[in-house]
């Protein structure tokens, strides 16, 4: 500083002239200072401008991506739950219909047994002969006191009765049978009414599938409409699942983990562990691959019992070789379990040997302190979790193929709003820097204020002579043109 | 895609690496000479707590006994190199112990103190390992007497990629008279050993400090 003084022995004279002369240089620049802070405000504001329609137009780009892919998921979801219950239709009417031709039989049968039981019964039965008016008569008749005729007539009399009683007997004997038949209709009936009740039973399950189909429809529908309640009940949907499948990811890696410890410190005896792998000992990193092998067979297994649907070549295959691969995986994932088991009683000796050592070298007496023997709880414990470990980690391909179905929904939201929120911060930026470039150019007349101050008082001045000039000039030309 | 296989072939032959690189080797220089000699089994102590437990599958540990003229092989009091399998290591570990524990078991009482002999053989024997961190642990008051006609002359990357740790388990009564030829004593062996390659020279004056040294491979 001190060396741009002009006169180093008078710094104050020295300040006061250079800030004369700095005032002078920035009123003499104002005018190109202006147009540069302008420009400045104008080439940043531009610049926001455009960074914020980018991030707008990618935020929209990429929400129509995500739109898309959820109304394709949901599509695939809806479709696959109407087939799915298209096959459940299917065999429940296989099934119905398989049992319909003996139902059919069976209502047949009923059914002529009771038209014949029915026929039988409304055959006219035998009407009593008027035997009983006629016996009257004969009764009535006066004896003409012939002995002959009368005892022709008492002869008639008791023929008449005697048809009489036996008509009389056939007819209720009729009526009995009738009676009888009837009563063994009954259970015809019965059964042919819980005919009736199974079929209709079915027939209700029909109606309900056929409801539930209709209500799958109408979500499909509204799905390939793109409709925006639909495709935000997918999206909130596809959420859900991916913060409950990290969730249950994260427990399981947690599993991963606990298994990871049991079985790195006894694999050292299984590999050398001097060697290393990218720094790691080749031990760990054995052990690391034996986890990774097991969720791997786990994959298989699950793939191979149609939970999962990683690999879509493997679906194609025949059942027998889909038998033949879900075998492989699980013996190999019994196996594994197996090894983890004696893995893990082989850390408890190894633990033991230490603790033994270290109280040796330590200069215990008894240099076996810690007696395996006395507990078997830990050895057991530990057999105990790496066999079933091994096992719940296979189970982690479930929650993995939600993880990635679901993950690109929640990429894209991110994406989408991060976009959204870079766009809002340029359109800011923008604004601030027009108004930026504004209050620097303010901020550059505060610093020579005083020279623009006495500019305005100059031109006041001038303005002040030049008026009274004008209204000089003004008074005396009526003056002139009256002359003239 | 041949191509691929042949980098992905080749980067996994790089990330393989020798266990050497990450082994660890320690020699310990125990002075039987003079006073300190009846520190011994205290300082066998400070080896079987201290430096045998830090040690790993694969690691090696050699005592050198610091008497009268030691660069001799005879003065290697025991030496270990652990197995690769832990339970193996720990079986040495145990029978290592018992051979230090003999060594301290035995009278033994040098007229001279040839540090420097010690620490040449036991440099020769650090190198030989070709571990990747090598240690001196030397157990001494630090001052050297040689017998005469004895002569020591360290080559100019003698302690070369190692670290010297000094533990004085015992002072010298001069030394508690005049802490100040101590420290200088000290000073000396320090210029002396780095400027003859080594990576550090450090004093340590508790036994579980020494822990905290070897942990930092």
């Amino acid at each position: 500083m001190e060396s741009l003084y002009l006169w180093p022995a008078n710094p104050a004279a020295s300040l006061l002239v250079l800030a004369i002369l700095a005032q002078v240089f920035l009123y003499a620049a104002r005018h190109p200072m202006h147009r540069a802070f302008a420009a400045l405000g104008r080439l940043l504001s531009g610049g926001f401008r455009v960074a914020a329609r980018f991030c707008k137009s990618v935020s929209t780009a990429i929400a129509q991506r995500d739109r898309e892919m959820l109304a394709d998921a949901g599509k695939g979801d809806a479709e696959a739950r109407i087939a799915r219950e298209f096959r459940r239709i299917e065999g429940t009417y296989s099934k119905e219909l398989a049992r319909y031709p003996d139902l059919h039989r069976r209502m047949d049968e009923v059914t002529a047994k009771i038209d014949a039981d029915y026929k039988e019964c409304s055959t006219a039965t035998p009407t009593p002969p008027g035997w009983a008016e006629a016996t009257a008569a004969v009764a009535k008749m006066e004896g003409s006191g012939d002995r002959v005729v009368h005892k022709l007539l008492e002869e008639i009399h008791r023929t008449a009765k005697d048809a009489e009683k036996k008509a009389l007997s056939e007819v209720r004997e009729t009526n009995s049978k009738r009676h009888k038949i009837l009563s063994g209709m009954a259970p015809m009936w019965k059964e042919l009414k819980n005919l009736v009740v199974e079929s209709g039973r079915s027939v209700t399950k029909a109606l309900e599938s056929t409801k539930r189909i209709d209500g799958y429809m109408e979500s499909y529908e509204k799905i390939r409409k793109s409709e925006p309640k639909a495709i935000r009940a997918v999206g909130w949907a596809s959420t859900q699942l991916f913060v409950v499948s990290l969730l249950v990811l994260a427990i399981a890696m947690g599993g991963a983990f606990v298994n990871f410890n049991l079985i790195a410190l006894p694999m050292s005896e299984l590999v050398p562990s001097g060697s290393r792998i990218g720094g790691m000992p080749v031990s760990t990193v054995a052990a690391l691959v034996v986890v990774l092998m097991e969720i791997a067979a786990g994959i298989f297994a699950m793939e191979m019992l149609g939970v999962t649907s990683f690999f879509p070549k493997l679906e194609n295959l025949p059942a027998s070789r889909r038998r033949m691969i879900l075998v492989v995986s699980l013996g190999g994932l019994v196996l594994l379990a197996g090894i983890e088991c004696s893995l893990a009683v082989l850390r408890e000796q190894i633990v033991a040997s230490a603790t033994a050592l270290k109280s040796a070298l330590a200069g215990a007496a008894d240099h076996t302190v810690a007696d395996p023997a006395s507990s078997r709880i830990p050895v057991v414990g530990q057999a105990v979790l790496g066999f079933i470990l091994p096992f719940i980690l296979a189970m982690v391909a479930v929650p993995l193929e939600t993880l990635i179905a679901t993950g690109g929904h929640i990429a894209l939201s991110i994406a989408t709003g991060l976009f959204l929120v870079s766009g809002t911060l340029s359109r800011l930026l923008a604004q601030g820097a027009r108004h930026g470039a504004e209050a620097l150019r303010h901020g550059y007349d505060i610093l020579i204020v005083i020279p623009l101050q006495i500019e305005r008082i100059v031109q006041s001045n001038m303005g002040k002579g030049e008026r009274e000039g004008r209204e000089g000039r003004a008074a005396l030309r009526p003056q002139t043109e009256g002359r003239r | 895609m041949k191509n691929l296989m042949l980098v992905l072939f080749a980067s996994g032959l790089f990330a393989c690496t020798n266990s050497r690189n990450y082994a660890q080797a320690v020699v310990a220089l125990v002075d039987v000479s003079g006073t300190y000699a009846d520190q011994k089994p205290d300082v066998v102590n400070v080896i079987k707590r201290g430096i045998l437990p830090k040690l790993m599958p694969g690691d090696s540990l050699y005592v050198i006994r610091i008497d009268d003229e030691s660069y001799k092989k005879d003065n290697i009091e025991a030496d270990l190199n652990l197995d690769v399998r832990p339970s193996r290591a720990n079986a040495q570990k145990l029978a290592f112990a018992r051979k230090l524990q003999d060594f301290a078991n035995r009278p033994q009482r040098a007229r001279h103190t040839d540090i420097r002999g010690a620490m040449m053989l036991g440099a020769e024997y650090l190198k030989e390992t070709g571990a990747a961190t090598r240690t001196m642990v030397v157990f001494s008051d630090m001052e050297e007497d040689l017998p005469k006609g004895v002569k020591r002359d360290l080559a100019a990357d003698e302690f070369a990629g190692m670290r010297v740790l000094a533990m004085n388990v015992k002072k010298l009564s001069a030394d508690n008279a005049n802490p100040t030829a101590y420290r200088a004593r000290l000073a000396g062996w320090k210029q002396q050993v780095t400027s003859h390659g080594a990576k550090e020279f450090q004093v340590v004056l508790e036994p579980d400090r020494l822990d905290e040294l070897l942990d930092r491979r």
